[in-house]
């Protein structure tokens, strides 16, 4: 169902509603009107175009937060292309919010590195824009669209140190693999678009892409060609997993978080990873649904069953090969990366438990703790990423585990904020990796408790989790351990903090203990259905 | 629920048949499944990166015919519009696919993926 | 179906004029009014600005392949304005609000193109630089040497 199909039946006037689609609007003019700026300023420019794009992210968190309390009223949603629910505005406050830190993380070192400040900002901006209509797409069109958005700007930003081989490098690995599972999941939503047919009375009804009609399609057993809509199912799941980097498509992660500039790998680890997710988790939740004992003889509760263990199983191998592989790594950045494919995978247990939940509600607290745990993984790894970024210096040179040789005393502030976010990473209590496991781990118990017949199989999920993390100590603490206890023998002067690097610190440290002390809030709130019964062609 | 016999006018008039133009939807969709995995294949086993990428637009391809195929079948216009904004997809990852490799051939005047080996696999 | 008449197909015999009178009119008015000035250059045969003679081998300077990157971003375009017109007279048909949102929704993605183009422009993408400046310049002198009844100097064409 698409616009043109419905406007041109006479009589119908078009399903548009630009209040909907305001946050995504504002973002993507800001980036217009930063690229437009640039090619009229001249260089050093940086705090125009900084500041304007933080202006931009603020409005459009201001109208996601509109959105939210608001409500749209009971006008269209571009025929469900876009959906508004509480997943598409909680994680559109979690990639803002990503986005908004690295730019005041990247003000400084795009000086630093003499790199066209406003080229990055926009390219930013407009990766926003994508990550944003991944989260709030209700139609695999505006889903694929946003994909794009986000990975092409992204592909740029890997590269952006022209000169730099491992950045060049970096940039070619994540663009053909990039692409490569971008044509994945494309075909994935061809075989499912053709796989979704139906027969009714002696016509075919066309296939759909609207997730929310795959869904009603699937539950009612109404799928002309189930085979097809297995065969699509199975290629977007391995095209989401090449984006969110999961365990056995995870192999361009390592390569990629390393060449590219830091600050450029604080932003991919948290924010897409983020998007991947909201989409990821629409597309399968809602578009093959689970359907229970009513349709027994259908292929909908097989393609469910076979989806849901799949997952399962990438969780259970994505948490182990990250964090094994971690333990070895020499190079921070890489050790990071390691560390972020295993929270992939401690997010994929949510995942699991949201796609198990047979109620309302256990979806709803699962899905929350999806949305949460991204938020939580954004603020400690943009947090440990900045203090990275301080430390490597000029062109990310210093980067290896030995960099950090003893530098634990001679610049107090960085190693001992370094080493809360650790210790964040890691999951200790009173921060915020903590609780973000916790909510993960206990929906997916819960999930398993109302469900006995399979219930060991979230015990399992949730048992190798607490053992992974109990594995991830080794290498987190290490890293403290060499910055406090470890003697230097090379010159090491120290880095110098600006203003707009002090000021990622703080709120990440503060975003750390806050949500560590306080999650209730956040949490409640990313339960919280858009208001005034606005339109959802989800929830329904 | 999107009604078949849609006013547009790349689209066929009449009533339904199990063909493309008098032949078999399935051979459409193997051809693209074919096509698909040539450019599967060529991906992994290709060193040079512009092969390469031609490898992934025609996996893009591949997918534009499944998406015609079905929409001239299915006398629905959603699968087109998927293959517009697919070509135009393409065609942005073409340029900024190109950018990155004069970059890299500039700094090291290779387009061998075995040469791209600073970060270890 | 409907029955066939000529008449019918007036426009595109129409069409099909202009486009001839447009290319043969080109041609006729560059022969009469065009001054003619036979130059070494000139009278090369054409080969989209390269040296016709040598290694086909030969590296292409990066700015070509820009050229078409650019042109086929802008190019690719296209496809979205086909549908756009072909669709346009049923929508504006269902009222002014409708045509004029239509209207104003393409001439919207056709200002992003324009700031696109602007962008390009301003980053110097069509700009071919100090050296092609310098070849021209020095072809330039080679020529007028030539005219003058002199060896052109052994550089210019190096230069």
């Amino acid at each position: 169902m698409n616009f043109f199909a419905v406007a041109l039946q006479a009589g119908t006037s078009p399903d548009i509603n630009f209040p909907l689609i305001l946050p995504e609007m504002i973002v993507c003019g800001v980036a217009v009107l930063v690229m437009f700026l640039d090619a009229f300023m001249r260089r050093s420019q940086r705090w125009v175009t900084g500041g304007l794009s933080l202006l931009g992210l603020a409005a459009g968190a201001a109208a996601t937060i509109w959105l939210w309390t608001r409500g749209a009223g009971s006008l269209g949603t571009f025929n469900g292309m876009i959906v508004l629910d509480e997943i598409r505005l909680s994680f559109t406050l979690v990639v803002i919010f990503v986005s908004a830190l690295t730019v005041l993380l990247s003000v400084v070192w795009v000086e630093g590195e003499h790199l066209p400040a406003g080229e990055f900002h926009s390219l930013l901006l407009f990766a926003t824009s994508g990550m944003m209509l991944m989260a709030s797409g209700g139609d695999l069109v505006i889903i694929f669209l946003g994909l794009e958005i986000l990975s092409i700007a992204t592909y740029v930003m890997c590269g952006f140190r022209r000169t730099d081989l491992r950045s060049n490098e970096s940039s070619l690995k994540y663009f053909i693999l990039g692409s490569f599972s971008s044509a994945f999941l494309l075909y994935g939503i061809a075989l499912v678009y053709g796989a979704t047919a139906t027969v009714r009375g002696s016509g075919v009804v066309a296939g759909t892409t609207n997730i929310a009609q795959i869904g009603e399609r699937v539950m009612a057993g109404d799928i002309m060609y189930p085979a097809l809509l297995f065969a699509g199912a199975a290629f977007m799941l391995v095209g989401f997993g090449f984006k969110i980097a999961t365990a056995p498509f995870h192999v361009w992660t390592p390569d990629v978080y390393e060449g590219a500039p830091t600050p450029v790998t604080a932003f991919m680890a948290a924010g897409p990873k983020a998007a991947g997710f909201a989409s990821f988790l629409r597309v399968f939740i809602f578009g093959f649904p689970f359907v229970g004992a009513v349709a027994s003889a259908s292929s909908a509760t097989n393609v469910h069953d076979a989806w849901l263990h799949a997952l399962a199983i990438l969780a259970i191998i994505t948490m182990s090969v990250g964090n094994v592989a971690a333990i070895v790594q020499n190079n921070v950045k890489r050790m990071l990366a390691y560390s972020s494919i295993a929270h992939a995978g401690y997010a994929l247990v949510g995942f699991v438990a949201a796609g198990a939940a047979t109620d309302a509600t256990q979806r709803a607290d699962a899905l929350a703790a999806v949305a949460f745990y991204m938020l939580t993984y954004a603020v400690m790894n943009l947090g440990a990423f900045a203090v990275v970024t301080l430390i490597a210096r000029q062109n990310d040179r210093r980067t290896e585990v030995e960099d950090y040789n003893g530098i634990g005393f001679r610049a107090p502030a960085l190693s001992f904020t370094l080493s809360i976010f650790l210790l964040s990473l890691l999951g200790m209590p009173l921060t915020a990796g903590f609780i973000g496991k916790v909510a993960v781990f206990a929906s997916a118990l819960n999930v398993g408790s109302s469900a006995p017949a399979a219930s060991s199989l979230y015990t399992i999920l949730v048992v190798i989790g607490v053992l992974n993390t109990a594995i991830s100590a080794y290498y987190y603490l290490r890293l403290i351990i060499v910055m406090f206890f470890r003697e230097r023998t090379t010159e090491w002067a120290v880095p110098r903090i600006p203003a707009s690097m002090a000021l990622v610190l703080v709120i990440t440290i503060l975003g750390v203990f806050y949500l560590g002390l306080f999650p209730g809030r956040v949490l409640d709130a990313f339960k919280r259905k858009p208001a005034s019964g606005a339109v959802t062609q989800i929830a329904r | 629920m999107t009604e078949l016999a849609i006013n547009f006018p790349f689209a066929l008039q009449g009533a339904p048949a199990p063909q493309v133009q008098g032949i078999d939807l399935s051979w459409y969709l193997a051809l693209s499944a074919v096509l698909f995995t040539i450019g599967v294949v060529g991906v992994i086993i290709k060193r040079n990166v512009i092969s390469m990428f031609m490898c992934i637009e025609l996996m893009l391809n591949a997918v534009n015919l499944t998406f015609v195929a079905f929409a001239s079948y299915f006398r629905d216009v959603t699968g087109q519009l998927f293959v517009f904004i697919v070509m135009t997809v393409a065609a942005a990852e073409a340029a900024v696919g190109l950018g990155i490799i004069i970059a890299i051939f500039r700094n090291r005047e290779s387009l061998d993926v075995d040469d791209a080996n600073i970060l270890k696999l | 179906m409907q029955e066939f008449r000529l008449e019918a197909y007036l426009p595109i015999l129409l069409m099909f004029i202009v486009a001839l009178g447009f290319a043969a009119g080109n041609i006729l008015l560059s022969q009469l009014v065009g001054q003619r000035k036979q130059t070494r250059t000139k009278l090369m045969p054409y080969e989209c600005g390269k040296d016709p003679v040598g290694s086909a081998r030969e590296r292409f300077s990066v700015k070509f392949y820009l050229i078409a990157m650019i042109f086929i971003l802008f190019d690719i375009e296209v496809i979205f304005l086909v549908p756009w017109a072909v669709v346009f007279k049923q929508l504006a048909a269902q009222g002014a609000m409708m045509r004029n949102l239509v209207y104003v929704e393409m001439m919207i993605f056709v200002a992003l193109l324009l700031v696109g183009y602007i962008y390009v422009v301003k980053k110097g993408a069509f700009d071919w630089g100090e050296r092609a400046r310098r070849e021209a310049e020095a072809e330039a002198r080679a020529l007028k040497d030539m005219q003058k009844g002199r060896e052109p100097s052994t550089n210019a064409r190096a230069a």
